[in-house]
C-alpha cells in the first residue's frame, strides 16, 4: 500500500499502518504529529468496534474537535489516517478506498 | 348536444352544454362535463368562467373564486368573471372586494343590470352602516329605545352575519345559491324569535344603558352577541365550535413531554431515502427515544455507546481532543453517530446511503436535544 498517495491529498496529515496491538507498521505524518499515538488510538478503536458490533473488519470514520480520524482494518493491518477538520472528506475516503483496494 | 360531444370529445360545445345543464340545475353534471372538457381544452376560458358559475351556484365559492381569479389574471375585461367574482366576494363577506367587481362590471358593460342591482345593494348597505351609529344614543325611554335597537340589530346584524357567512354556508348545504340568501336567513334568525322574548330582554338592557350611562357604541353589539347566541342557526352554532380546536391544541401542547418536540425533526430525517431507523441513547448507553423498529435495539444502544465512549476517552487521553461525530461502516449498514452533549444520536442506513445529508439533518436535531436534555 503507498501512504505516499493520500498522504499528498491536500489537508492530510498523515497516514500509517499498525498492528492489532497499536504498534507502527508504516507511517507518513507531517512534522510535530506522533503517528504512534494514532496508530495506538486506532488500534484501540478497531478492537472495540470488533467486539461490539461484532464485525469482521471494522471501518470507521470519526470527526473529534480538531480533526478527522479514518480508521480501516485491512488484511495487512489497521490503517489509519488523520486529516483537519476542514478537508474535504468525501475526497479523501474515494483516495483510501482506492489506495487499500490496490 | 350530448350525443354531439359524444361524437366529438374534443368539441368546445361542451362549455354551451354545461351552461344547459346549469339552467336545468344539473350542477355535478356541468361541473364533470366542465372539468372533463377542460381537460382536452385547457386554455377555454369560457368554460373556465361557466366551471367558476358553476362552482358559484354549488355554493363552493372558494373554489368558484380560485377559478374565476385565475380566469381574470388571463382575462381581466370578462364582465361574467366581474361579475361572479363579485357575486363570490359579497358571499364571502369581502363587500369591498365585490364592490370593486360589481363597477368593474359596468364598466365594462354599462347595461348590466345585475351588477348594478348588487352595487346598488352595496353601497346603501354602507351609508346604513355609516348612518347607523348617529341615530343609536336614544336613551331617554324604553319606549323608544326598543324600536331603535332592533333597528340597530338588523342593521349591524349583516356585519356579523358576514364574518360568519363562510362557515354558515359551509354547514347549510344545498341552500339557494341566491347571493344575499345567507344575509336574510341570519335576520330571520333574529325575527323568527317570538316578540316576547325579545323584547324583555332588549328592553332590560335598555335600561341598564340608561342606568350606566354607557356610550351605546360598547353596550349595542354586545346585545346583538348575546341574542344571536341562544339562537339555533347553524351560523352561531360554527361561531362556537371555532374555538374548540384550539383549546385542544393547547391542552395536547400542554401534555407534550419534551422529547416529542423531537419527533418533527427526526420524522424529516426518517424521510431520507435509505435511512433505516434512528435513536437517542445516553452516553452510558441507556435508551432514551427510539425511531427504530428493532428487538434488539437496547443492546444496540449500549454496544454503540461502548464504542463512542471508548473512541472518545482514546482521543481525549492521547491527543487531547474529543470526539465529536463518527461512521462506522458494516457491509450491511452504515452506523451514523453524533454526540449531542451527554446524549447520543445513532442514525442506521443503508451502506449507499449519503453521510453528508444525515448529518445536516442530524445537526438541527443535535440542537434540539441539547436543548431538551443538556
Amino acid at each position: 500500500m503507498k501512504l505516499n498517495s493520500i498522504v499528498k491529498i491536500p489537508k492530510v496529515l498523515g497516514a500509517g499502518l499498525a498492528s492489532d496491538d497499536g504498534f507502527i507498521i508504516d507511517a507518513q505524518f507531517t512534522v510535530g504529529y506522533d503517528a504512534e499515538k494514532f496508530g495506538a488510538t486506532a488500534a484501540r478503536v478497531v478492537s472495540r468496534i470488533k467486539k461490539s458490533l461484532e464485525l469482521e473488519r471494522a471501518s470507521a470514520i470519526l470527526y473529534t474537535q480538531k480533526s478527522v480520524f479514518f480508521i480501516r482494518e485491512t488484511e495487512d493491518g489497521i490503517f489509519f489516517a488523520i486529516c483537519q477538520k476542514d478537508a474535504n472528506i468525501g475526497l479523501i475516503k474515494i483516495k483510501i478506498d482506492k489506495a487499500l483496494k490496490k | 348536444m350530448a350525443d354531439e360531444l359524444k361524437i366529438d370529445s374534443g368539441a368546445l360545445i361542451f362549455a354551451t352544454l354545461a351552461d344547459v345543464y346549469l339552467s336545468s340545475g344539473m350542477i355535478d353534471e356541468a361541473i364533470s362535463i366542465l372539468k372533463d372538457g377542460l381537460v382536452r381544452n385547457p386554455g377555454y376560458t369560457l368554460a373556465k368562467i361557466i366551471l367558476g358559475r358553476a362552482y358559484y351556484m354549488k355554493d363552493d365559492i372558494k373554489e368558484a373564486v380560485k377559478i374565476l381569479e385565475e380566469v381574470y389574471t388571463e382575462a381581466p375585461d370578462s364582465e361574467n368573471t366581474n361579475l361572479y367574482l363579485g357575486h363570490c366576494y359579497k358571499k364571502l363577506g369581502e363587500n369591498e372586494k365585490a364592490l370593486k367587481f360589481y363597477e368593474a362590471t359596468i364598466k365594462i358593460n354599462p347595461e348590466n343590470s345585475e351588477a348594478k342591482k348588487e352595487l346598488e345593494l352595496l353601497k346603501s348597505e354602507k351609508v346604513e352602516e355609516k348612518v347607523a351609529p348617529e341615530e343609536e344614543p336614544k336613551p331617554e325611554a324604553v319606549e323608544v329605545a326598543v324600536p331603535a335597537e332592533e333597528e340597530v340589530i338588523k342593521e349591524e346584524k349583516p356585519q356579523e352575519v358576514e364574518a360568519a357567512v363562510p362557515t354558515e354556508e359551509e354547514v347549510i348545504e344545498g341552500k339557494p345559491q341566491e347571493v344575499e340568501a345567507a344575509v336574510p336567513t341570519a335576520k330571520e334568525v333574529i325575527e323568527e324569535k317570538p316578540q316576547e322574548e325579545v323584547k324583555p330582554e332588549i328592553e332590560e338592557k335598555v335600561e341598564e344603558n340608561v342606568e350606566k350611562e354607557k356610550p351605546p357604541e360598547e353596550t349595542k353589539p354586545a346585545v346583538v352577541e348575546e341574542k344571536v347566541e341562544p339562537q339555533p342557526a347553524p351560523a352561531v352554532e360554527v361561531t362556537k365550535e371555532e374555538p374548540l380546536p384550539e383549546i385542544g391544541l393547547e391542552e395536547a401542547e400542554k401534555k407534550e413531554t419534551p422529547l416529542q418536540a423531537l419527533e418533527a425533526p427526526m420524522q424529516r430525517l426518517l424521510k431520507i431515502k435509505s435511512v433505516k431507523g434512528a435513536f437517542i441513547c445516553s452516553r452510558d448507553g441507556l435508551l432514551i427515544q427510539s425511531y427504530y423498529d428493532r428487538p434488539d435495539i437496547e443492546e444496540l444502544c449500549a454496544l454503540i455507546a461502548s464504542v463512542i465512549s471508548d473512541a472518545d476517552e482514546s482521543f481525549k487521553f492521547l491527543q487531547k481532543d474529543s470526539l465529536e461525530r463518527g461512521i462506522i461502516e458494516k457491509a450491511d449498514e452504515t452506523i451514523c453517530v453524533v454526540t449531542a452533549g451527554e446524549s447520543l444520536l445513532t442514525v442506521i442506513t443503508e451502506p449507499e446511503a449519503k453521510p453528508g445529508l444525515v448529518f445536516i439533518y442530524a445537526r438541527k436535531i443535535i440542537e434540539e436535544i441539547k436543548e431538551i436534555l443538556g
